[in-house]
């Protein structure tokens, strides 16, 4: 045996900070010979060629051999990927993700660089298995959708193309405050106010961690508010010895994607004349040219141009993002501040976002029985919406139709599309500001008391003024102006103990307190003086049309405990089990609280000692959990009904009932159970990371708009009669082919999530099926039918276009053509319909269900690649099984209906149009503009438009470049890396519209959407 | 002895955070809104009934509102009155004539009369909204309100199921069957029910609070405006008498309950006729609250109520100087024919309501005036507005003379029928009547429904009543036998009736006739 020799050293991570608590291992015998020291040292005595190993929590473990003679070992970690050798946060309380049973998904600060965004959301698509998020609106500031786990709502709210399903998001807790990021969406696409997302405060560059909680048991914890899953944020804080100032500046470009092709100029006029000419029916038509001006005098300068609208609405920008941070102390005192800009102008003029931001951290920590925190987040988010309401941009969508004879907007013409879009003055505003206090107490060793306390005020404000041009002559002036506040503390209780070095129990026990208020009102003066004059107006009666305090008002205040325990034999064999009461002012007077349960076991396999025999496996384990999360579906208004003053008889004002809908005492909680198996795998020394989930979720007691018969008098009646599962599968497969002492590193991530929806239930007296009629002049009717996806359109069943005038079905007992419903006869160039009750008209008996407006998989793939001090990475998401309607491609042919009007035309070559008699094709004849009306060619409730939604994104391409740090030195700077990168780059899918994933979230392309535009960054991060 | 202290305090965060007693939690929860009235903070005192009730009464007249309702319903569909040559929007008013031919498709469907709208009677969702409403208000004052004595709530209940049965009344004779339910927050979807049972369902519903509500109110503002005994008796009776036409086996008992409804009424000598008839005093009958007043929607320009122009049936029938500018107003917008008016009003009998209801009665054209409606004229100058009245619903002439026609139905009770007709023609200063009794009795007191009752909007339903529609003698626009079986005297219901109602049919005549 040879002669041990003394070696000291220090393990530091990938930015050169010592690291605390890495265990250094004897590899032969596997037994820890000592651990490094907090600032990373450490110095042990081994004998010569022994083989170490270095194992810290969330890095990569290294193998180092020792060879003689050598003195010191100086080496850097990786940092690890791995799922599961991480520190996890459960109902407030950090506990090692081995010893934890839920679901869930952790990204790093790494998954989230390089990309300047307006929105953090953004950043996760596709990055974690069963969630979902679509980027389907570009509008700056604004958010996109968000889903865990599938459908957990039938209700939408809006009309029409304009209807959208009411946005489910997760749960955010960010640094241990939850937060609503729901929050003024009960409008739907017709915002009230600035309409900032809250995530869009946040900027990326101070987000350490992101995990995202799936199943039931992660999330019961949060009681009912994590029913739609959980999203736990935590910001970066001071974790360095010498002061650090890290500063990281992008300045990226904007681009609109393609836009519409039109027809310029006389061709419009030529195209407009023979359209008239071949399908005028009557003379009167055809004379009708000669008081068309546009189409008869082309020598009128007014109508002899050739603009193009659009470029007139969208523009490429360039932006600028900027974060500077200082952190700096030790064990006892740390710090950090984070200043952050963020500019974006969007694509379409006259809209944009600016965000500023200041976060601020101190931790204190004087004796480790005793710690405290103090945090102050202040962010400004500024907006400007044009004339739209930011994610809808009605006003330029329109005036991008314009006919191309028009003139451009200039001193002597006006548009008012144009005027409105461009010359809309908007102020927009959203003032967060938040305060969080925590301090914590080890009052007896093992029994920890915890007390956090924040309070949050944000103001909201929208200030609009249009000018007279744009507004029938008046200018207006509009505002918005708006109020939330929420109070919050938590106190935490728990005791954590080991028996016997194997058996761990902890407790935890925590109550949380809320109180949130919000106010919102709206005022609006029109025909003020002029443009000159934008304010202030004061009261005036005649100016004023009125406001008031938005519905959305809110006071609620909440109250919840929570209990949880675990147990854990050797970390092998754990069981959690939780239970939380939640109580809301919001549930009514009966029933405060609701009540959720959960389970969980987890089988920790690779600390069983048979599986030393299998060394390819560094971890293996087994999860299985139950857990139920209820939400309250009772106010006040549902059980009892809502009154409102109205009406007057006989000097009396009326009081009475409002007939949206009616009271329902028995309402009961919406109840979500969800089953989940899951499985993680760590094998060939962290070459392969699998993690897989499978899971059954079960929504009951499911709020539903049951409509009434009008002899009932009410609209509706809130009932709980109707239920939804998911089900689905959730992979992601980490793999790391290279060995970690190549220069070259390579990782890739593929994930992948399924999930099917199916309607359990419906309220018994629609057996078994309910449609919901449209009011709107679109009729985008939805059906709900049991056993099938929970959300499905309801549409006339498009089979083509009739080719000859033959081909039109005729009524045997009458002997009359096939026809609509006011009587035009159907025709060659007609698209056929099928016509499902057999009586030779098409009316609303000929629906049927079609296509699912879900997606069923969606997923990711991060590509990674690493040599020396370059890195490249490609980041792309995938959605799959989708039924978009393009109604995109519906209105651009409808653009062709009116030949005497002054919409643009379009050319339709490169589309299967009927053109003439014998044409077998797929879209109908758009030029027959008399009967336009009551054919209804390009009706939007028809499958014409359904098209596969299936797309694969690449959303990002990242280069980078590190400098060497010897070379940095001679500037005093720490580190300086430089990257260029893509963001939205490219969109692989058959769809034949602009853009499979800007569309509602029930999958209708919404042509007056914001576009979402593709981005150029070059950026660089420097560190002192 | 410093972690002593420290410990203590911690203990008592502890307390806090622990020992929040279950009752002291519930009242954190509490919030009550300050945003939104909802059904738990309503009902809680006599005036909450009040506004209720107000709220109520006004969706009602809500749908009197929509359009010329008292006249398509009432006046309009026997087929007399002719639209004015030169009347403004002359197009638009020519769907008078079309529903003087019972032609309501065109009346309902055709572009050139949209602006009548006549389309919202045949929409009965809003006489559900006030059902429910009553129904509500009935099991809260079942559960008690606060501040409400035993005697008020009698009388509020009373009143509730007045408006109930006045409702379900109204759609009887607008739709033939409609769905009969009286439980408080009904969803159930349920078809129509046969009118005569949901008459009868209503006769014994509100023939025990008859004694229950008082004759009259200590508050004069509430008489006529609000339901009081005489209204709830006005109401059976009609009930009664509807179902005499429907239900022949039990024609006798629904007479002799009218009868005894009747004398109980005049006996009771709580109502009079206005007497001395002249303007003075009639303008107090048309203005509402009368002494003659059973029950009307009182409307006062006072109080601000919201009165449609098309709304009123006077509107069509009056012109300078009952209405204003003068220069717009030349012409009446309608006319009664000559013919009608020489029928009912012969000028070989002396009656004072030609003269003091009429001018230019038998004009034909847009000199006629009803000046029945014309005496509480405000306007003046360049103010377009019609005269001040109420929409009387439930008149005391009006239940005499359903007295005399069940008496006269009866057969043996012509002498104490003709006296009771006597009662209105006497008021009238108007020859009483001194013929036989029989058919002759009975088509005088019919022809003195149509005097005394002209534009308050009976006419049509007592042609269907009493089945004169069937004969050409009493209507211009009558109805076969067999288009009355099928309903042809009926509204159509509007489609929206079948959604989310598997059970719900259409008036069959206006399904199959229409299309």
């Amino acid at each position: 045996m040879a002669q041990n020799q003394q070696i000291t050293g220090k393990v530091v991570d990938e930015t050169n900070r010592g690291v605390g608590g890495v265990t250094i291992q004897n590899a032969t015998n596997k037994r820890a010979m000592t651990a490094t020291s907090e600032d990373g040292t450490f110095s042990l005595s081994v004998a010569p060629n022994t083989v170490l190993i270095f194992k810290g929590v969330g890095f990569n473990q290294r193998r180092i051999t020792v060879r003689a003679n050598q003195s010191t070992i100086n080496i850097q970690l990786s940092t690890s990927e791995d799922q599961v050798e991480e520190v996890v946060v459960r109902g407030y309380v950090a506990r090692k993700k081995e010893t934890t049973t839920g679901s869930s998904f952790t990204l790093g600060e790494k998954d989230l660089r390089d990309v300047p965004v307006a929105n953090l959301e953004q950043l996760m698509q596709g990055k974690v298995p069963g969630l979902n998020v679509q980027v389907n609106t570009g509008a700056p500031g604004f958010r996109g959708s968000t889903q865990i786990r599938g459908l957990s709502t039938l209700s939408t709210s809006g009309s029409g193309n304009e209807s959208i399903l009411m946005p489910t998001s997760p749960l955010y807790v960010i640094d241990g405050v939850p937060m609503d990021a729901d929050r003024a969406s009960e409008f739907g696409l017709q915002q009230q106010g600035p309409g900032i997302s809250p995530l869009s405060l946040i900027p990326p560059e101070d987000v350490q961690s992101i995990e995202i909680l799936k199943d039931a048991q992660a999330t019961s914890l949060y009681g009912s508010q994590g029913a739609y899953g959980v999203i736990i944020i935590t910001t970066k804080r001071g974790n360095s010895e010498v002061p650090r100032i890290n500063y990281t500046h992008s300045t990226f470009i904007k681009t609109p994607p393609k836009l519409r092709e039109t027809i310029g100029g006389n061709l419009e006029r030529q195209i407009k004349l023979w359209q008239v000419l071949q399908n005028a029916r009557t003379q009167e038509e055809i004379d009708k040219i000669m008081s068309n001006p546009a189409l008869s005098d082309s020598l009128n300068a007014y109508y002899n141009n050739s603009t193009d609208w659009q470029s007139l609405f969208y523009q490429n920008t360039f932006n600028q993002n900027h974060n500077l941070s200082l952190d700096g102390g030790n064990q006892v005192l740390s710090y950090k501040s984070n200043l952050g800009y963020y500019g974006e102008t969007g694509v379409i003029r006259n809209t944009g976002f600016n965000r500023y931001s200041a976060n601020l951290r101190m931790d204190y920590r004087p004796t480790p029985r005793f710690d405290f925190t103090g945090q102050v987040f202040a962010q400004l988010g500024k907006q400007n919406k044009g004339d739209g309401t930011g994610i809808l941009q009605t006003g330029v969508s329109t005036g991008g139709m314009n006919s191309t004879l028009l003139p451009a907007p200039g001193f002597y013409t006006a548009n008012s599309e144009y005027l409105s879009a461009i010359k809309t003055k908007n102020d927009n505003s959203s003032k967060l500001i938040r305060p969080f206090v925590e301090a914590g107490f080890e009052i007896i060793d093992g029994l920890r008391l915890r007390s956090a306390l924040s309070y949050e005020f944000a103001s909201n404000n929208e200030d609009r003024f249009t000018p007279a041009a744009a507004a029938g002559q008046f200018s207006q002036v509009y505002s918005f102006a708006g109020r939330e506040s929420q109070l919050y503390n938590r106190n935490i209780l728990n005791y954590s103990k080991t028996i016997n070095e194997d058996h761990s129990l902890f407790f935890n026990l925590f109550n949380e307190v809320r109180h949130v208020t919000r106010q919102n009102t709206i005022t609006l003066q029109a025909r003020t003086p002029n443009d000159q004059f934008e304010g202030p107006l004061g009261f005036d009666g005649y100016f004023s049309r009125g406001g008031g305090v938005l519905s959305n008002f809110r006071n609620e205040k909440a109250l919840s405990f929570a209990f949880a325990t675990s147990y854990n034999y050797k970390s092998r064999y754990v069981v959690d089990l939780s239970y939380r009461l939640d109580g809301s002012s919001a549930n009514g007077f009966e029933n405060l609280y609701t009540k959720n349960p959960a389970v969980g076991v987890r089988w920790n396999i690779h600390h069983e000692n048979w599986i030393e025999s299998l060394p390819w496996i560094n971890l293996a384990s087994l999860r299985f959990t139950w857990g139920v999360n209820v939400m309250p579906t009772s106010t006040l208004e549902r059980v009892y009904g809502r009154y409102d003053i109205s009406g007057n008889y006989n000097q009396v004002n009326g009081i009475g009932i409002n007939y949206e809908f009616i009271p329902n005492p028995d309402l009961k909680p919406t109840t979500s159970m969800q089953y989940n198996a899951g499985l993680d795998l760590n094998l060939l020394n962290g070459k392969l990371d699998i993690i897989y989930d499978t899971y059954y979720k079960q929504v009951d007691n499911l709020l539903f708009d049951a409509m009434l018969s009008n002899m009932a008098g009410f609209e509706k009646l809130y009932s709980n009669d109707a239920a939804v599962a998911n089900y689905g599968h959730e992979m992601a497969i980490n793999i790391r082919p290279l060995p970690s002492s190549n220069a070259l590193s390579w990782t890739l991530s593929i994930n992948g999530a399924y999930n099917k929806d199916v309607l359990l239930q419906l309220p018994s007296h629609y057996r078994g099926q309910f449609i919901r009629w449209d009011g709107s002049q679109d009729l985008l009717h939805m059906v709900n039918r049991v056993g099938t996806s929970s959300l499905s359109n309801y549409l006339l069943q498009n089979v083509g276009v009739y080719a000859t005038d033959a081909d039109v079905p005729v009524d045997p007992v009458t002997g009359l053509r096939y026809r609509t419903a006011d009587g035009t006869y159907f025709q060659a160039g007609d698209p056929i319909y099928i016509d499902r009750n057999g009586d030779y008209i098409l009316d609303n008996r000929d629906y049927a269900r079609s296509g699912n407006t879900q997606p069923l998989v969606t997923g990711g793939l991060q590509n990674s690649f690493q040599y020396k001090n370059f890195q490249f990475s490609v980041y792309a998401s995938y959605t799959a099984k989708r039924t978009i309607l393009n109604y995109a491609l519906a209105q651009r042919l409808d653009l062709l209906k009116d030949p005497f009007g002054n919409r643009a035309v379009v050319p339709v070559n490169g589309l299967d149009v009927w053109l003439q008699e014998g044409d077998v094709a797929k879209y109908p004849y758009p030029y027959d503009y008399s009967r336009n009306a009551s054919i209804k060619p390009f009706r939007y409730d028809q499958t014409l438009w359904e098209e596969d939604g299936s797309y694969f994104k690449i959303n990002n391409i990242i280069v980078a470049y590190v400098f060497d740090r010897d070379f940095l030195r001679r500037f005093k700077l720490e580190r300086f890396r430089i990257y260029g990168s893509m963001d939205n780059v490219v969109t692989f899918s058959k769809y034949s519209g602009p853009n499979p994933e800007n569309v509602t979230n029930l999958g209708r392309d919404q042509s007056n959407g914001y576009p979402v535009p593709r981005s150029y960054t070059l950026g660089f991060n420097i560190s002192f | 002895m410093k972690n002593l202290i420290k410990n203590k305090t911690l203990l008592i965060g502890l307390g806090l955070l622990l020992g929040c007693t279950s009752h002291g939690c519930k009242n954190y929860l509490v919030v009550e809104p300050i945003d939104r009235l909802t059904g738990n903070n309503y009902y809680l005192s006599v005036d909450d009934v009040e506004s209720n009730l107000a709220f109520t009464y006004s969706r009602f007249f809500d749908k009197i509102n929509e359009t010329w309702v008292m006249g398509a319903i009432g006046e309009a569909r026997s087929g007399e009155i002719f639209v004015a040559e030169g009347a403004n929007n002359y197009d638009a008013r020519k769907v008078i004539e079309v529903l003087g031919r019972n032609d309501l498709l065109t009346a309902i469907n055709s572009s050139q009369y949209e602006w009548y709208n006549v389309r919202q009677i045949t929409n009965w969702k809003k006489y559900y909204e006030v059902i429910q409403s009553v129904n509500i208000l009935i099991s809260k004052l079942e559960e008690g309100i606060p501040g409400v004595s035993e005697s008020e709530k009698t009388r509020y209940i009373a009143e509730s199921k007045f408006i109930r049965c006045f409702t379900y009344f109204w759609m009887v004779r607008l739709y033939g069957d409609v769905p009969y339910y009286t439980d408080a927050y009904h969803t159930q979807a349920q078809g129509r029910e046969n009118m005569v049972s949901v008459l009868n369902k209503c006769i014994a519903d509100l023939m025990p609070e008859k004694d229950r509500m008082p004759w009259s109110f200590s508050d004069p503002a509430l008489r006529g405006a609000r339901p009081a005994k005489g209204a709830i008796i006005a109401l059976l009776m009609h009930m009664n008498m509807w179902n005499t036409a429907f239900d022949n086996q039990n024609k006798q008992s629904y007479l002799s309950a009218t009868a005894s409804l009747g004398s109980e009424l005049i006996n009771s000598r709580q109502h009079a006729l206005v007497t001395p008839f002249n303007d003075q005093n009639w303008a107090t009958v048309t203005k509402g609250r009368s002494e003659e007043s059973l029950f009307e929607f009182y409307r006062s320009i006072n109080y601000g109520d919201n009165v449609a122009a098309l709304a009123p049936f006077w509107d069509h029938f009056l012109r300078w100087p009952y209405k204003f500018p003068r220069f717009t107003n030349q012409r009446s917008h309608c006319y009664f024919i000559s013919t009608y008016m020489d029928q009912i009003y012969p000028e070989s009998d002396a009656d004072k309501r030609r003269e003091l209801w009429f001018e230019n009665i038998t004009s034909d054209n847009g000199q006629f005036v009803l000046r029945k409606f014309g005496t509480n004229v405000y306007a003046s100058g360049n103010e377009d507005k019609n005269p001040d009245n109420s929409f009387i619903i439930f008149r005391y002439a009006d239940a005499i003379l359903l007295y005399a026609e069940a008496l006269a139905e009866m057969g043996n009770k012509d002498t104490e029928a003709i006296t009771a007709v006597n009662m209105v023609r006497a008021r009238a200063e108007a020859t009483p009547y001194t013929g036989s009794g029989g058919a002759e009795l009975k088509d005088f007191i019919f022809l003195e429904r149509c005097r005394e009752l002209i534009g308050e909007g009976h006419r049509y339903f007592d042609l269907i009543r009493t089945k004169r529609i069937m004969n050409a003698e009493w209507t211009m626009s009558p109805l076969s036998l067999d288009q009355f079986n099928r309903g042809g005297w009926t509204w159509p219901i509007d489609q929206s009736a079948m959604n989310y109602n598997p059970d719900m049919v259409l008036n069959e005549y206006w399904t199959s006739v229409g299309r």
